[in-house]
């Protein structure tokens, strides 16, 4: 979910990464959701062609996707389709972590694999030409195209990389529940639901076919769909038509007639990978060295296999919630105390209201300092209180640690600390750079300072950002 | 600390005294016998001298003498109440400050007596950390055979301690599967075993939120990036950051 301060640090993300004009456009996307051209011109003051090139940029980066919802229009119209665009925000905060995608496929594949990944992650997306013009220009030594085509197979197999969605899918139009159409009954409107019901339709509308995705082969070789397919058209960027208030994506011509493919990372398969990690590690320090064993064997076996996310993640779910656990009550210990430490687990625990007189005699916390203590988590909005009022004179306050809104705000106040993380080091790093009077010049003690700083700093925000996953993507 | 701990007073707040058989009410003033009736009355919940004041009108030199004088007398005592530790409450002597004043068997002239407590604490934990894997009876047991105090303990007195350890996630509790290490506990019976593999020493791990400034801020809803409060101008960072 996109929390305040979520929406803050996919911003600073993409100030860094591509400046000041695609952020503007990026927040309000964030920020308002799906909006047509014409909005983001409205809300951004931008010109017209600064948005486009904006949206490019981000489409280009997987940051963005567009898409036409389809809409009856008015009676005696046919259906409107308008195009929108859709900020993917966990795609934006996976650019803090390409480090640790490609330090894994540097580990399970080569040399030439990691540096195809690299060549994806920098420029979001690669034609197959592009990748191998990519590692000529990188290497001296003579043509490397078969070397790249095997890299890539490499990491197809490992479903480390796939196919790009279409670019402009039709999603079709949610159906509420109404008598007299029984066919999509089942399909009722969850209104609250429906901002993240929207990105799920929206990119399951967008991706490929699961027999595709990984698939080398394009559809000239292998034309099964035929072309006539019009919400299932994936990949290929070439020769479709242009709706009203679109882009013109970016266009490979080759020797080829006019079929290319582009391929760009798989955020999902590395975070499936992260996840299993980050349980071995849980696993490791509470259970002895055969259950981590078990525990591995059981995810490796699991990795091939394609409807696999589901099932694997409720065997996973204990490790991750007990790890979620953990973080949260290592955050109250450090903050409260360990009076506070004892009082949380027991209202986490409990999962029901508890009165306060209760509370003090079951965590030997004085009967004078509970209150206070209690008080202050209510006030920083980890802890729930209602008040029974008995007599006039006489209420009884009761406690409750609901988890949901908590974890969403533990996980608000990680965006702000990893946000916080990234100015600091910003920040220290143009201290280092500002020295201009060569008699100022930093000692030789100063720069390992600084440059120590900047190592602290940066182990701290991968280590923070493990956490940020286990609340967001895990 | 030594073995032998005394713990004689809390506890004993659990036993009854006897009131003196020889109780000299009948020597006592109008104003004395106006306020011992009006203490007794009060039974195990006690009394504040300025509510004794307000309910009877007796100026306070007169109500001081009269309080001293039964004090004297053994018909009342002074006690002390855990939510107002400063003001002088009195009881009759034939009752015991109830649980609601006193706290508890685990308070001691209004506070907690944490060292104890404490104490009792390490040494479950200990009892614990040498058996594996233990039932409450076991620890029970266990501190009664080792005559490490010098009082008698309830069953439900050691339960509460260990599900404070438990609480502190020193020790865990788990439920007997018959099999592997709980083979002499019968199935389902509630144990306990310490929490980390180290044992005694082992120091709870600490979350990669809680490692940094901004997750043990205290300020944290304040902060801004170009507030007063910002990361550029924070003191704890630059605290953290000066090593």
């Amino acid at each position: 979910m996109a929390t305040p301060y979520g929406i803050k640090l996919a911003v600073h993300l993409i100030t860094n990464h591509f400046g000041t004009l695609v952020a503007k456009v990026c927040d309000n996307l964030l920020r308002r959701g799906p909006l047509t051209l014409q909005q983001v011109i409205r809300y951004t003051e931008l010109t017209p062609q600064q948005v486009k090139n904006s949206l490019l940029i981000l489409i280009q980066h997987n940051c963005v996707q567009a898409f036409t919802l389809e809409s009856q229009g008015g009676f005696g119209d046919g259906p409107k389709a308008n195009t929108q665009y859709l900020a993917l925000f966990s795609n934006i905060l996976h650019r803090m972590r390409f480090p640790k995608f490609l330090e894994i496929v540097s580990r399970e594949l080569d040399q030439e694999c990691k540096e195809l990944l690299e060549g994806l992650l920098q420029n979001g997306r690669l034609t197959l030409v592009q990748m191998v013009e990519r590692a000529k220009s990188k290497r001296k030594d003579g043509c490397r195209e078969d070397a790249v085509r095997e890299g890539l197979t490499k990491l197809l197999a490992a479903h480390f990389v796939e196919r790009c969605p279409a670019p402009e899918p039709l999603v079709p139009e949610q159906v509420k529940v109404e008598t007299t159409s029984k066919k999509r009954g089942t399909k009722s409107a969850k209104i609250n639901e429906e901002s993240e019901t929207i990105e799920q339709r929206v990119l399951a509308a967008a991706g490929p076919m699961e027999a595709q995705r990984f698939s080398m082969i394009t559809n000239t070789e292998f034309d099964v769909n035929g072309e006539t397919s019009t919400d299932d058209s994936p990949s290929l960027i070439v020769g479709e038509k242009r709706k009203r208030d679109s882009l013109e994506l970016d266009r490979e011509s080759t020797a080829e007639e006019g079929e290319v493919v582009l391929w760009r990372a798989n955020f999902e398969e590395f975070l499936r990978r992260l996840r299993h990690m980050a349980c071995i590690e849980n696993v490791r320090a509470s259970l002895d060295d055969g259950a981590v064993k078990v525990l591995k064997a059981k995810l490796d076996a699991t990795r091939g296999l394609e409807k696999k996310v589901k099932t694997e993640k409720s065997d996973l779910k204990k490790i991750i919630e007990s790890a979620q656990n953990d973080e949260v009550e290592s955050i109250v210990l450090k903050r409260y105390g360990r009076d506070a430490y004892r009082i949380f687990r027991l209202l986490s625990k409990n999962g029901r209201l508890v009165e306060t007189d209760k509370i003090s005699d079951t965590t030997f916390v004085e009967k004078k300092d509970a209150p206070k203590i209690l008080y202050k988590m209510w006030k920083d909005e980890y802890l729930h209180m209602e008040k029974l009022v008995l007599a006039p004179n006489r209420n009884i306050l009761l406690w409750k640690v609901n988890k949901r809104p908590l974890w969403e705000h533990v996980l608000d106040e990680m965006f702000h600390a990893a946000l916080n993380l990234s100015l600091r080091a910003a920040y220290e790093w143009d201290k280092e750079k500002e020295v201009i009077n060569p008699l100022e010049a930093m000692t030789k003690e100063e720069r390992l300072k600084q440059k120590n700083i900047r190592i602290l700093l940066d182990s701290s925000l991968l280590k923070l950002d493990d956490a940020i996953m286990l609340f967001h993507n895990f | 600390m030594s073995a032998g701990m005394n713990r004689s007073q809390g506890l004993s707040s659990l036993k009854r005294k006897q009131p003196d058989s020889k109780s000299p009410i009948e020597s006592l003033t109008e104003h004395e016998r106006i306020l011992y009736n009006l203490i007794r009355s009060k039974q195990d919940m006690a009394i504040w001298t300025r509510d004794m004041k307000r309910e009877t009108n007796i100026p306070d030199n007169v109500l001081n003498k009269s309080l001293k004088s039964l004090q004297a007398k053994k018909l009342i005592k002074e006690v002390v109440t855990i939510q107002n530790k400063g003001r002088k409450h009195y009881i009759a002597t034939e009752f015991e400050p109830s649980k609601e004043i006193t706290g508890g068997a685990w308070y001691v002239e209004g506070s907690l007596d944490t060292e104890f407590i404490n104490f009792l604490k390490k040494h479950c934990v200990k009892i614990i950390y040498e058996q594996k894997i233990v039932t409450l009876e076991e620890i029970l047991d266990t501190i009664r055979r080792s005559r490490a105090f010098n009082v008698e303990f309830t069953t439900q007195q050691i339960e509460e301690i260990v599900n404070a350890l438990v609480l502190d996630n020193e020790i865990l509790e788990v439920k007997s599967t018959g099999m592997g290490e709980f083979n002499s506990i019968p199935i389902g019976k509630v144990c306990y075993r310490c929490a980390s593999k180290a044992g005694l020493k082992a120091e709870p791990k600490i979350g990669a939120m809680a490692s940094i400034p901004c997750g043990v801020c205290p300020q944290i809803s304040l902060c801004t990036p170009d507030g007063i409060i910002s990361p550029t101008t924070c003191v704890y960072y630059t605290k953290w950051l000066d090593f």
